[in-house]
C-alpha cells in the first residue's frame, strides 16, 4: 500500500476542495428539493445567496412524493438491486475464476464470447429480449427485473483480470493439500478479491439501479415500479413538478451514498488480507 | 381455425353470462374482471374517472399502467405490436393515429360510429381519430393555444391590455412591437412560446402565413418546407431568439416558470397552464386570442389524447366499457379532467367544464369563450400522415437548429433532404 | 488434474454466466442481427438496410460526432480518474465520505443529471451567472454548435470519473508496498515512484477502465436525448441516441439494428485493438 502515512494539510484541503465542486450540482438538486416549485428557477441569474440556498423552506415537496406508490417503488429498487448484486457476484465470480485459473479449450474464445456481450447496447437488444422473456411469461416479476442484471460480462472481465494476478504458487500448494476446484475458489481466491468484489459489485449496482428502459417494458404494473421510472413520472406531460422530481431523487441518492460510504472502508482495510500478492 | 373455435366459444360463454344478468338483474361480468389501462398521464390525474367507472361497474377492475411521454411509443411498440394481451385500453395521442392504426394496433371502432357521433358533434374532431376513413379510438379531450400576457409587467410598461375578443385579435407584426416595449421596460424576455421547438405549437405559425402543414402528397408523406411562406416564417422565428426577444436555450418544461415569475411578458400556451398560473399566487395575468400574421388567417393548434382498444385484448367488453365511460359518458368524461383542466370534446360534459371556467372570467378575461371560438373557427389539426412521428421528430429538431441560429434556408433544405429519405422508408 | 476434469470443472463454473450472456445478450443480439437483413416490407435477406443507413447522413454525422467525443472523452477521463484515484489514496478524516460524494453522480439518475446541469448551463443559468460574477463573458454552451458537444463530455465526465476512480483507487490499494520501499532505497524521488512503481503496477487496472471506459462511452445517450435531442445542427449526435431514436421514436427497427450492427462491429474492433496494445500484462496465462 502506497497510501501516505504522514497527514498532509495541503492534500486534505485539495481533496475537500475537489469533493465541494462536485458536489454543487448536487447541492443545487437537494436545495431545490426544498424549495416552493414555484422558486426553483426564480434565482439562476444574475447570481445571490438565493442562486444556492432557499428562501423560503418547504417540505411540501419531500412530503409530496409518497401519493402514489413511490415507496414501494423504492422498495423494489432496493430489493432487484440488492437480488442482481448477490446473485452477480456469484455468477460471475465463478465465471472469471474459470477463465482465468483453469485451463480448458477454446478459453479465450469463451472470454471473447463474455466481452461481446459487454459490448451489445442494452436498450438496442430491449424489444427482442422482451419477446423472449414474454414467451417465458415474466412480464411483470421480479424474476424478469432481475435476470438482465445478473449475467454481467464486464464484471466477469474485472473479475478475470484480477484473478490474474494471483500468483500461480498459491493453486498449486492448494492442490498438494488436496483441494479442489471449488475449494481454491473459495478459500484462496474469493479472500484475497475483497476489493475486486466490491467493484465488481459496483459494476452490478450502477447496472441495475440506473436501468430505465427496460423495466419500463418489462414490468409497467404499478406493484413492480422502479424508483428511477416513478421519478420519471413526476414530470408527466402537463406541468412536470421540478419540486418532486428534485425530492425524489434527493431520496433516492441517500441510500446508496449510505452504503458506499459503509463500503468505502473495505478498500482500505482489504489490503491486509491481500498482502500475500506479489 | 383455431382462433375461430375459441371465439365462438367465447361468445358463446358472454351470451350465457349475458342471459343470466336479464333474469338476476345483478352485475353484468360474472366473474371479476381486470383490465389494463396504458397511458402518458399521471395517475393522480385518472385516479378520479377510474374511480368514477369502477363505482358504476363492479366487476370490473382497472389497473393504470403510467408511463413517461417519451416512453409511450416504445412501450406501445414493444407490446402491442408484438401482439401482447397485456394491455385492454390504452391512450393513444390522435397525431399518432394512422401509424398505429396501419399497423393494426388499434381495434376498428366504426360499429360505434353512431354513439360517437352523437356525443361528439364537431367533424375536427373525429378526424382527429380517423384513419383512411374509419373510426380508431374514442374522442377525449382536444387542445388549443392562448396568448396569456402578464398584466403587472404590461402595465409597467406602459402597453394596453389585448384585446379578448376573437375578431379583435392582434397581428404578429402588433405584438412583436408590444413585446420589445415591453423588454425594454426591464424584464428578461418579451415572448415565448411554451412547447418551444416542438412542431405541434409552431404549425399554426405557418399555416398562419399560408405556408401549409409541411406535408402533402395523398398519403401525406411528401415533404413540402422550402416554399417561400415556410422559408418566411421560419427566419421569422430564428429572430425571436437571434434578437433576445424570446429565450435560448430555455426547455419546454420550464418556460412556465418564466411565466410565472415575471420573467416574460406573453406567454403562448395552453389551456392547461391556467391550472399552475391559478396556483401561483402574485401572478396578475389575462388570456387574449393567439395572434395571426397580417395578410394572412388566424389558425390554431388542435389535438390531443383520446381512447383507444388493443385489437388483441382478451377482454374487450369491459375494454369498451371502459373506454366509451371516460369518453362517450358525460360523467366519466367530465371526471377525466378534474385533476387537468383539458378541453372535452364530449358536448354535454363540455357545459361542465364551461361552467368552470366561467369562473375564472372576472379574473383573468373569458378563456373559454376564445377556446370555444377558436375550436369551431380556426383548428388546423396536425397532418394525417403514417409517418408523422418521423416529420415531427425531424421538424422538432429543426426548430431547435432555428432557435440557435442556423439560418432558415440552410436548415430547412436540409431537413427536407432527411425527410425525402426517411419518409420513404414508410411503405 | 487431468484435462477432462478441467474441462468439466471449467463447465460448472462458467455454465450460470453462459447461459445467462447466451439467453438474455446473445440471442437477443441474434435476432437484432436477423432483423438488420430484412428491408422494411420484407422480401427476403439483403444489405439494404446496410445500404441505407450509409448513404444516410445522419448516421455518417452520428458516427464521425461519436469517433470524436471518444478520442477526447476517453483519455480525458482517464487521466482524471487515475489523478482522483492518486489523490484520494490517503488516510485523511473523512475519506471513504469525500470518495463517496466523488462517486455520487453515478447513483443519481442520468435524466436527474441532465435536468440539473441543463439549468446550471442555460444561457441564463447558474454557470453564466458565476462567470458573469467573475467578470468574464456569458458562454452559449449547448445552444451553440461548438460548445455543446465540450458541455456533454463535461456532463458525462462528472458523471463518470468517480466510478472509474473506484476501480484505480483498487488497484492502488493492491500494490505491495515494499516495492515502494525498494526503489525508495535506490533513491527514486515521487515521479519515479510513480513511472516505474505505480504506472506498471496499474496495467490490469488499468486495461479494464480502458476497455469498459471506451464501451461505456460508446453507449451513451441519457444526457443527449435530454438535452440536445442531437443537436445544434447535429453537433451531438452520439450514435446511440440515433440508434434510439431509430428504434423507440421514428419506429425503424430495421435501421435501428443494422446501425446496432455496424456499433457493435466498431466496438469491437477498438476494443480487440485495445488487448492487442496492452497484452504484456496477460503474460501470467
Amino acid at each position: 500500500m502506497n497510501s501516505d502515512k504522514r497527514f498532509s494539510y495541503a492534500r486534505f484541503a485539495v481533496i475537500v476542495l475537489v469533493a465541494i465542486v462536485f458536489f454543487v450540482p448536487l447541492w443545487w438538486m437537494t436545495v431545490s428539493a426544498f424549495r416552493p416549485t414555484d422558486a426553483i428557477f426564480r434565482y439562476l441569474s444574475p447570481l445571490s445567496p438565493w442562486s444556492f440556498f432557499p428562501r423560503t423552506w418547504t417540505l411540501e415537496n419531500i412530503t409530496g412524493i409518497w401519493y402514489g406508490n413511490f415507496g414501494r417503488a423504492i422498495f423494489n429498487s432496493i430489493f432487484i438491486t440488492l437480488v442482481t448484486v448477490v446473485l452477480g457476484l456469484a455468477i460471475c465470480s465463478t465465471a472469471a475464476f474459470a477463465l482465468a485459473v483453469i485451463e480448458f479449450p477454446f478459453r479465450k474464445s469463451v472470454f471473447m464470447v463474455m466481452v461481446i456481450s459487454f459490448l451489445i447496447p442494452f436498450d438496442a437488444i430491449a424489444v427482442p429480449l422482451y419477446g423472449i422473456m414474454r414467451m417465458m411469461n415474466l412480464q411483470n416479476t421480479y424474476t424478469g427485473l432481475i435476470l438482465p442484471g445478473i449475467g454481467n460480462g464486464l464484471a466477469v472481465f474485472l473479475l478475470r483480470q484480477f484473478f490474474l494476478g494471483i500468483p500461480k504458487e498459491l493453486r498449486e500448494a492448494a492442490f498438494v493439500d488436496g483441494m479442489g476446484w471449488f475449494g481454491i475458489y473459495w478459500r484462496v481466491y474469493l479472500p484475497l478479491s475483497g476489493p475486486a468484489m466490491l467493484s465488481a459489485a459496483l459494476i452490478l449496482f450502477v447496472f441495475q439501479w440506473q436501468a430505465y428502459l427496460w423495466p419500463l417494458l418489462i414490468a409497467p404494473a404499478p406493484d413492480y415500479k422502479v424508483a428511477a421510472v416513478a421519478i420519471a413520472q413526476f414530470s408527466a406531460e402537463y406541468n412536470p413538478n421540478f419540486g418532486l422530481i428534485f425530492a425524489a431523487s434527493l431520496v433516492i441518492s441517500v441510500i446508496p451514498m449510505i452504503v458506499l460510504t459503509v463500503l468505502q472502508r473495505y478498500y482500505s482495510t482489504s489490503v491486509a488480507s491481500t498482502g500475500g500478492k506479489e | 381455425m383455431m382462433n375461430d373455435k375459441m371465439s365462438r366459444r367465447t361468445l358463446g360463454a358472454a351470451l350465457l353470462v349475458g342471459a343470466g344478468m336479464m333474469t338476476t338483474g345483478t352485475a353484468v361480468f360474472a366473474q371479476d374482471v381486470t383490465i389494463n389501462f396504458l397511458s402518458a398521464q399521471r395517475d393522480d390525474i385518472m385516479q378520479p374517472m377510474i374511480k368514477g367507472f369502477e363505482a358504476a361497474n363492479p366487476g370490473i377492475k382497472v389497473v393504470h399502467q403510467s408511463v413517461p411521454f417519451n416512453d409511450l411509443n416504445a412501450a406501445t411498440e414493444s407490446r402491442i405490436g408484438q401482439g401482447d394481451t397485456s394491455i385492454d385500453v390504452l391512450h393513444a395521442d390522435t397525431p399518432r393515429i394512422p401509424a398505429f392504426a396501419s399497423q393494426g394496433y388499434l381495434l376498428n371502432l366504426d360499429d360505434r360510429r353512431d354513439v360517437i357521433d352523437a356525443a361528439v358533434p364537431n367533424a375536427v374532431d373525429l378526424e382527429q381519430v380517423s384513419y383512411d376513413g374509419s373510426l380508431y379510438a374514442y374522442p377525449m379531450w382536444t387542445s388549443t393555444q392562448l396568448m396569456y400576457f402578464n398584466r403587472d409587467v404590461l402595465e409597467k410598461a406602459g402597453l394596453e391590455m389585448p384585446s379578448g375578443d376573437p375578431e379583435q385579435r392582434l397581428t404578429w407584426e402588433a405584438l412583436l412591437d408590444m413585446a420589445r416595449t415591453a423588454k425594454d421596460s426591464g424584464i428578461k424576455y418579451g415572448l415565448t412560446f411554451q412547447q418551444v421547438d416542438r412542431y405541434y405549437q409552431l404549425q399554426f405559425l405557418f399555416e398562419s402565413n399560408g405556408a401549409g402543414s409541411g406535408l402533402t402528397g395523398d398519403e401525406m408523406l411528401t415533404p413540402t418546407i422550402t416554399n417561400d411562406g415556410w422559408i418566411e416564417t421560419a427566419k421569422w422565428y430564428g429572430d425571436l431568439y437571434e434578437s433576445g426577444l424570446a429565450p435560448r436555450g430555455v426547455t419546454p418544461e420550464q418556460t412556465d416558470d418564466l411565466f410565472i415569475n415575471g420573467e416574460v411578458a406573453f406567454m403562448i400556451a395552453g389551456p392547461w397552464a391556467i391550472a399552475r398560473y391559478e396556483n401561483a399566487a402574485d401572478l396578475n395575468y389575462g388570456v387574449a386570442p393567439v395572434p395571426y400574421f397580417e395578410g394572412g388567417k388566424p389558425v390554431t393548434p388542435t389535438g390531443s389524447w383520446s381512447v383507444a382498444i388493443n385489437p388483441n385484448s382478451e377482454k374487450k367488453d369491459a375494454a369498451r366499457a371502459f373506454a366509451e365511460y371516460i369518453s362517450l359518458d358525460p360523467e366519466g368524461a367530465y371526471l377525466s379532467i378534474k385533476n387537468n383542466p383539458n378541453i372535452l370534446v364530449n358536448a354535454e360534459a363540455f357545459k361542465n367544464y364551461s361552467a368552470d371556467m366561467d369562473g375564472l372570467t372576472d379574473k383573468i378575461g373569458s378563456a373559454i369563450d376564445i377556446i370555444s371560438y377558436e375550436t369551431k373557427n380556426t383548428a388546423v389539426g396536425r397532418p394525417r400522415s403514417r409517418g408523422f412521428v418521423t416529420f415531427e421528430t425531424i421538424m422538432n429538431r429543426t426548430f431547435s437548429d432555428l432557435r440557435n441560429g442556423t439560418d432558415a434556408e440552410t436548415a430547412l433544405k436540409g431537413a427536407e433532404r432527411q425527410l425525402d429519405r426517411a419518409l420513404g422508408r414508410i411503405q | 488434474m487431468t484435462q477432462r476434469s478441467a474441462i468439466l470443472a471449467a463447465l460448472a463454473f462458467l455454465m450460470p454466466a453462459l447461459v445467462s450472456v447466451f439467453l438474455l445478450r446473445l440471442w437477443p443480439a441474434a435476432v437484432a442481427v436477423n432483423t438488420s437483413l430484412i428491408p422494411p416490407g420484407g422480401g427476403g435477406y439483403s444489405l439494404e438496410n446496410f445500404r441505407y443507413i450509409f448513404t444516410d447522413p445522419v448516421f455518417l454525422n452520428s458516427l464521425k460526432v461519436t469517433i470524436v467525443f471518444l478520442l477526447i472523452v476517453n483519455p480525458l477521463q482517464i487521466a482524471i480518474s487515475l489523478a482522483l484515484a492518486l489523490l484520494m489514496n490517503t488516510m485523511v478524516p473523512l475519506i471513504g465520505f469525500w470518495r463517496t460524494v466523488i462517486l455520487l453522480p453515478v447513483a443519481i439518475p442520468q435524466s436527474v443529471s441532465a435536468v440539473v446541469w441543463g439549468v446550471a448551463l442555460r444561457p441564463d443559468g447558474l454557470v453564466n451567472a458565476v462567470l458573469v460574477a467573475l467578470g468574464m463573458e456569458p458562454q452559449r454552451f449547448l445552444t451553440s454548435s461548438d460548445q455543446a458537444l465540450a458541455s456533454i463530455i463535461l456532463i458525462v465526465s462528472w458523471i463518470g470519473v468517480g466510478y472509474w476512480m473506484t476501480f484505480i483507487l483498487a488497484g492502488l490499494q493492491d500494490i505491495p508496498k515494499s516495492l515502494y520501499e525498494a526503489v525508495r532505497i535506490d533513491g527514486a524521488n515521487r515521479w519515479q515512484q510513480f513511472r516505474f512503481v505505480t504506472l506498471p503496477q496499474l496495467r490490469r487496472p488499468l486495461t479494464f477502465v480502458l476497455v469498459a471506459n471506451t464501451v461505456a462511452n460508446f453507449l451513451i445517450f441519457a444526457p443527449v436525448q435530454i438535452l440536445t435531442a442531437g443537436g445544434p445542427e447535429g453537433s451531438t449526435d452520439l450514435i446511440m441516441n440515433t440508434v434510439y431514436t431509430q428504434a423507440f421514436i421514428i419506429s425503424d427497427p430495421e435501421s435501428a439494428a443494422a446501425s446496432t450492427v455496424v456499433l457493435v462491429g466498431v466496438v469491437l474492433l477498438i476494443v480487440i485493438l485495445q488487448f492487442r496494445l496492452m497484452r504484456a500484462e496477460d503474460s501470467n496465462e
